[in-house]
């Protein structure tokens, strides 16, 4: 039991961090405010660590 | 398509060609696969969950190699890579593994033993992904991993990290590291049940000595030492003295009983096996040492090492000098000779735990270099090679 909790919780960070990718990805198309392109390098790049997470690559 | 969802779109495109080129190569690092060509008193490989069910198919699940001569006698388990950023700890194992001859009692050989932290670096820290070594038949490449288990197979870390049984709070990352989880949980986290799948190894063969391999940094006051559980303080003294003597400084200490965790002390509590740490210097893991490249990994030579030493803050013996450094086949020969020696005080104490086993020693690696005694896996027989 105590195996499996680990477990759940350890594959809900992964799933966290795809919907981290996935509400950066949104924010990098459809955000109202910061249009300035700096910030749509940011957005982007920052993209990254969460989709390595989610893809179980680092 | 309007000229601002252009801009982003090719901005996306670029950081995911920089994400893919960037994962590639952690890919490729957490997928690497060592050679390893087997002596030929070689017996059978298990895998570490034949002993403990709970690892298998993890990425901790690591291969045992067993040489078992037949003939009764002691039996050691000998572990490299706890901590796989210290390869001075591992290719001892490799030089055992592939050289290895016995003919009383029983070896159980684990190159790396948390296999997890073996699947990345320390990039934080600008550590190289690997380093190679030549040989006469070629060059041959070694990974450098990590401290603690990779976080893709254990994460998030606690908190707090509540030492099981005893209580004990550690540091929130020593979850995931193998030398703090001992005598591990069968139900806890992955490091956890790795220790419990070791503990229970020497438990279920019975063993009698139990070596763990680790380099440290020069400014750490244990290194250049064996840690022995108070069950292996003599034959551990012993054999300190012996190689003070023959080979090279060796210093010995007894383990700490309120410092939990370790295998110096959980294993010899937990088991009836004598346990013995061993410590060599690793120019690396000291935070005072410059730019972190192969060649201070293999060489060990750094200004910044030597100016501690003149200060002296370093605690290794013999005293740093940049003009030998601190060489990779120094480390792995003084790890060779510190278990042969443990093994034959093992032997002289105790009668009826003999061994006899050969093993390439620090004064053949100092002739020969490491690579002398590593084989060609392209041209070896298949039956005695092995991936891990």
């Amino acid at each position: 039991m105590l195996i499996w909790l680990h477990e759940a919780v350890h594959q809900i960070y992964f799933i966290l961090a795809a919907v981290f990718a996935l509400l950066l990805l949104r924010g990098l198309f459809k955000r109202k405010t910061r249009t300035n392109w700096v910030y749509d390098i940011i957005y982007a790049y920052t993209l990254i660590p969460f989709l390595l997470r989610a893809l179980h690559i680092k | 398509m309007n000229n601002v969802f252009l801009r982003r779109l090719i901005i996306l495109i670029v950081v995911l060609i920089v994400a893919f080129l960037g994962g590639r190569e952690f890919w490729e690092i957490r997928h690497f696969k060592q050679s390893i060509v087997v002596s030929e008193d070689f017996t059978k490989k298990v895998m570490l969950s034949d002993y403990f069910e709970g690892i298998k198919g993890t990425w901790v699940d690591t291969p045992v190699y067993i040489y078992d001569s037949g003939n009764p006698g002691g039996s050691l388990l000998w572990l490299g890579g706890t901590h796989p950023y210290e390869p001075g700890a591992i290719l001892p194992a490799y030089v055992a593994a592939e050289n290895l001859k016995i003919t009383k009692g029983k070896i159980f050989l684990i190159p790396v033993a948390n296999r997890s932290a073996w699947t990345m670096g320390d990039y934080g820290m600008g550590y190289p992904k690997y380093f190679s070594l030549e040989a006469n038949w070629g060059e041959k490449k070694f990974r450098i991993g990590a401290r603690n288990s990779n976080q893709l197979d254990q994460w998030p870390d606690p908190f707090t990290y509540v030492h099981y049984p005893s209580r004990q709070n550690l540091a929130y990352q020593d979850i995931r590291n193998l030398n703090r989880t001992y005598p591990g949980y069968a139900s806890g986290t992955l490091t956890e049940r790795l220790a419990y799948a070791i503990m229970e190894l020497t438990r279920q063969e019975d063993i009698d000595l139990f070596v763990d391999m680790h380099e440290a940094s020069l400014m750490y006051p244990v290194v250049s030492t064996y840690v022995a559980h108070q069950d292996a303080e003599d034959i551990a003294m012993m054999a300190g003295m012996n190689l003070s003597a023959e080979q090279f400084p060796m210093k010995s200490e007894s383990s700490p009983k309120s410092l939990r965790g370790l295998s110096h002390r959980e294993v010899g509590d937990y088991s009836d096996a004598l346990v013995v740490l061993m410590e060599t210097a690793e120019p690396f893991i000291d935070r005072v040492a410059g730019k972190m490249t192969e060649e201070l990994m293999i060489e060990g030579k750094d200004e910044f090492l030597q100016k501690a030493a003149e200060e002296n803050l370093l605690y290794c013996d013999p005293e740093y000098d940049i003009e030998f450094g601190k060489p990779m086949w120094y480390r792995v020969g003084r790890h060779l000779s510190g278990t042969m020696e443990v093994i034959k005080q093992m032997g002289e104490f105790y009668p009826d735990k003999q061994m006899e086993v050969e093993f390439p020693l620090f004064f053949d690696l100092e002739e020969h270099g490491i690579m002398h005694f590593l084989h060609d896996p392209e041209t070896a027989d298949t039956d005695r090679l092995f991936y891990q």
